[in-house]
């Protein structure tokens, strides 16, 4: 390149080199660059920078902010031990700044974009995250959004039985006081479920809160808007189906916090397959018409019925208890160190408090049904037998004809649907034997 | 570190632009696809200032449009790997804090924070040091030094440390 004074366009080639001269320059200084060997050609290079920097000076068109200062950086290679990478952004080392092209570790795209760690860098912030909620008595809560939190449904699948919701829909300007909303750009309507807002609240206190969806991200960052306007419970915790790591199934692997702490709200099992034990099963909520057709239920929905779930006694409330009873054992009644007490084991010890004494018969219950059945009744604490004999103090029939049930009317006792079970394991409580009364088959 | 260069660029303009304003419509149309946008020789155009030159259109075969050489000047933003920046905290969190200069989107994670300062979470998640007297935490300043750089088509990433002397928080006079 020649010093062309007198050219009326001022080339960018000069820029180019003077840019290319300072990556070289402060490269020189960082720590990772230079070793000792190259300092021959560090040398060079500072020869030839002064060269072009005259010519800078010539022509007089840059007007960088560096002072010459800077051309004197520290060519010693302050060596620090070998990096271990404990994570990367943006494909660079958190710690050292090289380019790392590697595929290990896990993506926390959630946290912000370009966020990956490596294993031990999780497990170490694994370890610290769950001391410090613990000394502060908090356990994690993982929550589900559909149909546990909240139902959705496109515009375009409400029944004509829910069209004058549309005309119904709170406002978007204050979401803290709403709870039937209208996402025009998303064209979806949702409903949050009745005292979701007292149920986060009091939840807060006691649990730091994670969203866990099977939505993308786009939904599951506007629902978490409607959920937590202020960002004070969600604010960065929204994992969605972009985040997890396995299609089709849901994993702790992207929460950075200790398995033994973690409770899940979640009203699909299948989903949960490798942490069944941290979770909770909620009722599902259907409250628009699409939701029941969408599992073949033949049942009018809430909206349809023009109604909803009770707010002082929701499916939210009753979890809600469920949830204080298992802090507060957690925190208060266990012995061991914080740190070695495992939450799962409270969960399943209070489940099994539920149906405790209770000793069952099955009788005319089918073939396909019977074993989930009868081990939702054993988790709940009860005995289950196939005999007949005098402990015996519930029989679980489909048919009040049977041989075992008339023995039951006979001994004086309950005879129940298998919903009995089903709703124990639901509210987490016995239900009254009256309301699963069964009808003799014709 | 802003430089004020000459870049060159080809436009294509439509015919219904042509006629009186034909030149403001060519300049319009290059700050409107020009500001904004990120290279990885030059980083981002921050404001086109002047045109230097607009050359002879030519008219592109089988369609109407004609290009135009156009060089023109521009301030531009391009971090350095051993550049000391300003940057204002956007996200703590427990890994580190994420920190925006301008258009550029940098990471200090927790091994390049001092010893010293731990984490708070809560309500407003900070990084303080044990006796409170320095604090982290969004929308702080801080003085940071960047230690790796790396352009995407539309971002600059950068990794950057305060574990160096004279870097961390900028102490605002004003604040109370």
């Amino acid at each position: 390149m020649s010093i062309v004074t007198d050219s009326p366009v001022h080339s960018s080639s000069s820029s180019d080199d003077f840019i290319a001269y300072l990556d070289d320059a402060l490269d020189a200084g960082s720590p990772n660059s230079s070793s000792s060997d190259e300092e021959a050609e560090n040398g060079d290079e500072f020869e030839s920078v002064r060269v072009k920097r005259q010519k800078v000076e010539i022509t007089e068109e840059i007007e960088g902010s560096t002072s010459e200062g800077t051309m004197g950086l520290n060519l010693e290679a302050s060596v620090e031990g070998e990096c271990t990478h404990p994570g990367s952004f943006g494909d660079m080392c958190i710690r050292c700044g090289q380019k790392l092209d590697g595929e290990s570790g896990t993506t926390f795209g959630y946290i912000h974009k370009g966020l990956r760690l490596h294993d031990e860098e999780i497990s170490r912030l694994r370890n610290t995250d769950v001391k410090n909620l613990l000394c502060r008595k908090k356990l994690y809560l993982v929550l589900d959004l559909d149909h546990t939190l909240l139902n959705s449904t496109h515009l375009a699948h409400l029944s004509s039985e829910e069209v004058h919701l549309l005309t119904q829909a709170d406002s978007l300007g204050d979401v803290s006081n709403g709870s039937l909303f209208k996402l025009e750009h998303m064209h979806m309507m949702t409903k949050l479920r009745p005292s979701v807002r007292t149920f986060l609240k009091e939840a807060n206190e006691m649990f730091e809160m994670y969203i866990y969806t099977m939505g993308d991200r786009p939904y599951a960052l506007e629902m978490a808007k409607l959920l937590d306007p202020r960002g004070e419970y969600f604010n960065a915790k929204v994992i969605s189906r972009d985040d997890g790591t396995q299609k089709h199934q849901k994993g702790l692997d992207v929460l950075l916090g200790q398995e033994s702490a973690v409770l899940i709200l979640d009203d699909t099992e299948h989903v949960w397959m490798e942490h069944k034990d941290n979770l909770i099963l909620m009722e599902r909520y259907h409250f628009f018409g699409s939701s029941c057709r969408q599992f073949n239920l033949n049942c009018k929905s809430l909206s349809e019925s023009k109604s909803d779930e009770d707010e002082t006694d929701g499916a939210l409330a009753r979890v809600l208890n469920v949830l204080k009873q298992v802090h507060c054992t957690f925190f208060d009644k266990l012995e061991e160190d914080l740190v070695d007490r495992d939450v799962r084991k409270v969960l399943s010890s209070v489940r099994s408090e539920v149906l405790s004494g209770c000793v069952i018969v099955f009788s005319r219950i089918l073939h396909s049904a019977l074993p989930a059945l009868k081990k939702m009744a054993e988790r709940m604490g009860a005995t289950c037998l196939t005999e007949l004999d005098p402990s015996v103090t519930h029989v679980v029939a489909t048919d009040a004809g049977t041989e075992k049930s008339r023995w039951a009317v006979k001994e004086k006792k309950f005879l129940v649907h298998p919903r009995w079970i089903e709703a124990a394991n639901y509210f987490w409580q016995k239900q009254p034997e009256e309301n699963f009364v069964v009808k003799k088959m014709q | 570190m802003f430089f004020h260069i000459v870049l060159e660029r080809n436009m294509q303009l439509h015919p219904r632009y042509f006629g009186r304003n034909l030149r403001d419509n060519l300049v319009a149309k290059l700050m409107k696809d020009v500001e904004g946008t990120c290279s990885g020789r030059h980083g981002f155009v921050v404001a086109v200032t002047g045109i230097e030159n607009v050359g002879k259109g030519l008219i592109r075969d089988g369609t109407g449009f004609v290009t135009f050489p156009v060089k023109y000047q521009c301030v531009v933003f391009r971090p350095f790997k051993g550049e000391i920046l300003e940057a204002v905290v956007t996200m703590v969190n427990k890994m580190g804090f994420f920190a925006e200069a301008g258009p550029v989107q940098i990471f200090v994670s927790n091994h390049l924070i001092p010893d010293d300062m731990e984490f708070q979470s809560g309500d407003m998640p900070n990084y303080t040091t044990s006796d409170g007297s320095v604090k982290i935490q969004k929308d702080s300043e801080v003085r940071l030094k960047i230690i790796g750089t790396r352009v995407d088509a539309t971002e600059i990433f950068c990794i950057g440390t305060i574990k160096d002397d004279f870097l961390g928080v900028i102490n605002d006079p004003v604040a109370i």
